[in-house]
């Protein structure tokens, strides 16, 4: 049965009420406006007194804004950095959630070792571990004549850095992709195995791509925790955002106004990164929309 | 109209399924001739569902052998089926659902050809062409490129059935296939259902349209918690069921529905 005609909205003709409708709508969008301007009012409010504290607290501002450029430099280091510690978090992730998931007592025990190890440590330690801990072990190795090992376990402070993040993020994904597969409803694995594909087939093609669509939220935020969590990496020397600042900031005795700058463009730059999600998750719930 | 000398296409023989210690399938035997339409009816949990489930492997069963068409699984109590065995025996079966179970961020025409691509290993072309013709099988070509949230409920399930129909099997399976639609969405599902069993669709239904079953079923099967307590035409099992258990279930069932 076609009900397209009878629930057709705007039906004038028909309708001997219309006039009220419209005024009822046009109510609701006038109070919808004015909630949005004093949403607004309240932020501007907001930014303006913490400005006027900051003025108040004889903070330089032109300080900062001459040497913004200099601090502006390492944006695209920490984005570099994000970027790459989130696409191979993803992959560990994956595996991880995969591992979780498995019948095999050995992925199981592997995922959930790993899980429990990374999340169960501090970041910062971890980092230290990679960073000057590895080439310790490489020197046992390159002692016993193995240089090779001894190299690969040497990592510069941008690869320590990438890796350190990669390994820690990608164990609080684990969590986000497992609970993502499992969102997916029972019958779509059923259904895809009574047109008898393989479970390979099944992951691909039927469950990830209705999971990725359900935590993209997630991945967006972890990715917005991650461009915060690299100002780590300032402490290997990594020339990013944090240590330009901190580099200016011990020169002139200028902390106040160069890690606010810092902190302003980390703001911005999570402010870019969810509007971004909002637009990945809107395209990926096309299929979705009546 | 099966013949009755022609080789069985189901073969099911002393089937047993067990969830923990609740046994659903006690020892169940029967065979579907081919162009056969069977109808299983029972009360909810006498095991219908399940027997269907297990004929293509969404459930293992515990014990017993499956034969259909050319693959035969024999099941050993305590041992898994193998997962290639599973699989052919999948490949002779197609199953409807009653949740549908679409895949929602596929169009139609994906959903349908999706079997074909994947499992099949089809050029994309020449699934689509197939894809279409079962889309326009089940009158539905014009929403090739719809995605499920945009059908109807009984659009959902023609889009289903095309699914399994693609994968040409030799028997489809339905479980309750028009149990969760709305009143007025039923009659187009089972309309599909008819044309396919006049075309000679070897078909297993379970379902609680009555009348379906008293116009389209060649034989009908009553199960009785996990037994298979009576079979035989529409007419004799639905009208003048032999055993007890049938004819109380028949009237309870339709005392309910009020008619």
């Amino acid at each position: 049965m076609d009900l397209s005609n009878v629930m057709q909205p705007g039906d004038r003709a028909s309708d001997p009420d219309w006039e009220m409708g419209l005024r009822l709508l046009a109510v609701q969008r006038r109070r919808r406006l004015a909630f949005a301007v004093r949403l607004a009012a309240v932020w501007l409010a907001l930014v303006a007194a913490l400005a006027f504290v900051l003025l108040q607290l004889n903070v330089d501002p032109l300080y900062a804004v001459d040497h913004s450029a200099f601090v502006l430099q390492g944006v695209l280091t920490t984005i570099g950095v994000s970027m790459a510690s989130i696409s191979v978090a993803t992959v560990l992730a994956l595996l991880g959630a995969l591992g979780k998931l498995s019948r095999s007592s050995i992925a199981q025990g592997i995922a959930g070792f790993y899980v429990s190890l990374i999340r169960g440590t501090p970041l910062l330690i971890q980092i230290y571990l990679i960073y000057l801990g590895l080439p310790q072990i490489g020197q046992q190795f390159a002692n016993r004549g193995m240089p090779g090992i001894g190299g690969m376990l040497t990592l510069n402070a941008i690869q320590s850095g990438i890796l350190a993040l990669s390994v820690n993020y990608g164990a609080y994904m684990t969590e986000i992709f497992r609970a993502g597969i499992q969102s997916i409803g029972h019958g779509q694995r059923e259904a895809a195995k009574s047109i008898g594909m393989g479970e390979w087939h099944i992951l691909r093609r039927v469950i990830l791509p209705q999971a990725v669509r359900v935590i993209i939220p997630d991945i967006g935020n972890q990715f917005i925790a991650m461009q915060k969590d690299s100002s780590l990496v300032s402490i290997m020397g990594i020339w990013e955002i944090t240590y330009r600042a901190n580099r200016l900031a011990r020169k002139d005795i200028k902390f106040m106004e160069m890690f606010l700058l810092a902190a302003a463009i980390y703001w911005f730059m999570t402010i870019v990164s969810s509007w971004a999600e909002g637009w990945l998750e809107r395209r990926l719930s096309h299929a979705y929309e009546r | 109209m099966p013949t009755n000398d022609s080789k069985p296409i189901v073969q099911v023989e002393n089937l047993h399924k067990w969830f923990d210690l609740l046994h659903v399938l006690r020892g169940v035997s029967f065979t579907v001739d081919p162009q056969e339409v069977l109808v299983l009816i029972g009360r909810s949990g006498s095991g219908k569902s399940t027997l269907l489930r297990c004929l293509n492997m969404l459930e293992e069963p515990s014990a017993g052998s499956i034969t259909i068409g050319p693959v035969s699984v024999r099941v050993e109590p305590g041992k898994h089926v193998d997962r290639r065995q599973a699989t052919a025996i999948r490949l002779q079966t197609g199953m409807v659902f009653q949740e549908f179970n679409l895949f929602p961020h596929m169009t139609a025409l994906q959903n349908v050809i999706e079997g074909l691509v994947t499992v099949k290993k089809l050029p994309r072309e020449e699934a689509a062409a197939i894809g279409e013709k079962y889309l326009d099988k089940v009158g539905l070509l014009p929403k090739r490129d719809v995605h499920p949230v945009r059908l109807s409920g009984g659009q959902k399930q023609r889009v289903a059935i095309a699914r399994s129909l693609a994968m040409e099997p030799k028997v489809l399976l339905f479980d309750e296939p028009t149990s969760a639609l709305d009143p007025e969405l039923i009659g187009e599902v089972l309309d599909v259902m008819r044309r396919l069993a006049l075309e000679g669709t070897t078909m297993m239904v379970v379902t609680h349209e009555m009348s379906f079953a008293s116009d389209v079923a060649d034989r009908v099967l009553y199960l009785d918690h996990g037994v298979i307590v009576e079979q035989g035409p529409p007419t004799q099992i639905l009208k003048s069921p032999q055993d007890e258990r049938t004819a109380v279930f028949l009237r309870s069932f339709l005392e309910s529905r009020g008619d």
